[in-house]
């Protein structure tokens, strides 16, 4: 009597051990379903787009989320409060951080690619730092869709003027090769276009570079 | 008479409420003196040179990225041995989801004037082991270790920074009032039977070092010790050496024969 209803107790537990598993995987299999087209396995697409950057040293996005803990340590110890973590309705990104170069851009002092504890943002140097490409819009621009006009905001607030961005007959010039990205430029320029983008606009062109193993 | 068993709780509550102050005040320091010293909180925490990964993070981040950092072991390695020796105590002893389980606690006590409540829901053990499995198993689904973002000890810390920093409350905090809620219903629910960190810790210390003891010679069986376990385990059925245990120490209090006390298991 007492080792049937023993039995029957276990089956029981067995049953609501299996029940919560299967609970789970239809869970999981509700998150993956929402999954955009094109892009398998995330739940929404990634953050990043022109002005919103990831911080220095960050890995290519394919494997940002997976490789981020959300522990906001970047977000903390950010002395500009540049960087601002995402919340849940980012999908598989939330709790990763961005910067929002338009309203606050990164200033260098690379305090956070030091305290990231996942190896996410590589502890690298200020002239490394790749966090997207300048892009001057030659339309929107008035030095270059005037006749003389004389702005050199962009040129002025440049941490690394007369490498990264130059004056060539008094309108600026994006050098690629030393342009850090860090939306100095997008913060200072005063032109704001219809569709909120500024004259100058930091893309993220290293964002989805390949990853290394 | 034996000797009377030595008093825990004040000492536990003292380590729990500095543990709190620690994330609460880091934040402000950090924002206002820039004061970096003591940097971060329960998912990674950093104190000078000395840092501290939760082992689950450490463990989905490597996982699911598929890829090793070498700083990131060195960073798991303390909690990970302080695991293996002692068992869940980051549970009882840091935690701030048992800091403020025992806030509630205190506050149901002062509407009730009760000393004991009932202990609510009970559920098999092992859904404990389902909960961090399946965690697991979902992040490397998704690919992410989203749900390590909705841990709630860690969930704490960002809440509070993110009040301090941003003036704002992230959506996800809810989490913490339905883990909150949870205790209210049944006491501890969450940590339990759902805490897929408590799991891991618990899994670490499954052959750990310090247990509770139980000395059947002096055992009552008054069933006191069942009633004080905030886990709802049986110590006088030698259940103080289970990986379920969190090493607390209410159950050796609550013992009128001094029959239940820490022991250093030696092998």
């Amino acid at each position: 009597m007492k080792s049937r209803k023993k039995s029957i107790e276990k089956n029981r537990s067995k049953n609501n051990s299996r029940r919560s598993f299967l609970k789970l995987s239809a869970a999981a299999a509700v998150l993956v379903g929402i999954s955009e087209k094109g892009q398998a396995f995330t739940i929404k697409g990634s953050p990043v787009k022109t002005n919103v950057l990831r911080p220095p040293g960050a890995v290519p996005e394919e494997i940002f989320p997976s490789k981020c803990i959300r522990c906001g340590r970047c977000v903390e110890v950010c002395p500009y409060k540049a960087i601002r973590p995402l919340d849940i309705r980012s999908g598989i990104y939330a709790g990763t951080p961005l910067i929002f170069v338009k309203e606050v851009p990164c200033y260098l002092c690379m305090k956070c690619v030091e305290v990231c504890p996942t190896g996410t943002l590589r502890p690298i140097s200020q002239e490394e730092t790749r966090m997207g490409l300048a892009v001057i819009d030659k339309h929107a621009c008035i030095t270059w869709n005037q006749e003389l006009a004389l702005c050199r905001t962009c040129y002025n607030v440049c941490p690394f003027k007369e490498k990264a961005i130059k004056l060539n007959e008094l309108r600026p010039v994006v050098i690629d090769e030393y342009c850090t990205g860090c939306g100095l430029c997008v913060h200072g320029c005063q032109i704001t276009q219809q569709n909120g983008k500024k004259a100058i606009n930091i893309e993220p062109i290293y964002a989805y570079r390949p990853v290394k193993w | 008479m034996a000797k009377r068993s030595k008093r825990y709780t004040p000492l536990r509550l003292l380590t729990l409420s500095s543990a709190f102050l620690l994330i609460l005040v880091t934040p402000y320091l950090n924002m206002r003196f820039h004061f970096n010293f003591i940097q971060g909180w329960f998912q990674s925490l950093s104190i000078g040179n000395l840092w501290f990964v939760s082992p689950l993070e450490g463990l989905e981040s490597i996982l699911t990225s598929r890829s090793i950092y070498g700083p990131l072991l060195v960073g798991m390695l303390t909690p990970i041995t302080l695991a293996l020796l002692l068992g869940r105590v980051f549970c009882s002893w840091i935690c701030p989801i048992s800091f403020l389980s025992e806030v509630t606690d205190w506050i149901i006590r002062l509407f009730t004037r009760k000393k004991h409540r009932p202990f609510g829901l009970r559920l098999p053990r092992r859904v404990f082991w389902f909960a961090l499995i399946g965690e697991i198993l979902i992040a490397l689904i998704i690919g992410a270790p989203i749900f390590v973002f909705l841990s709630p000890p860690g969930l704490v810390g960002r809440e509070i920074m993110m009040i301090t920093l941003f003036k704002t409350i992230a959506i996800e905090g809810v989490v913490v009032v339905i883990v909150l809620a949870m205790h209210v219903f049944s006491k501890r629910m969450f940590c339990r039977y759902f805490c897929p960190l408590g799991a891991l810790l618990a899994l670490i210390g499954i052959k750990r070092r310090l247990i509770i003891e139980a000395d059947l010679d002096e055992c009552l069986k008054c069933n006191m010790c069942k009633r004080a376990c905030p886990l709802g385990l049986d110590p006088q059925k030698g259940e103080g050496t289970s990986p379920y245990c969190w090493n607390c120490g209410k159950c050796t209090e609550a013992c009128k024969a001094s029959a239940l006390a820490f022991k250093w298991r030696e092998f």
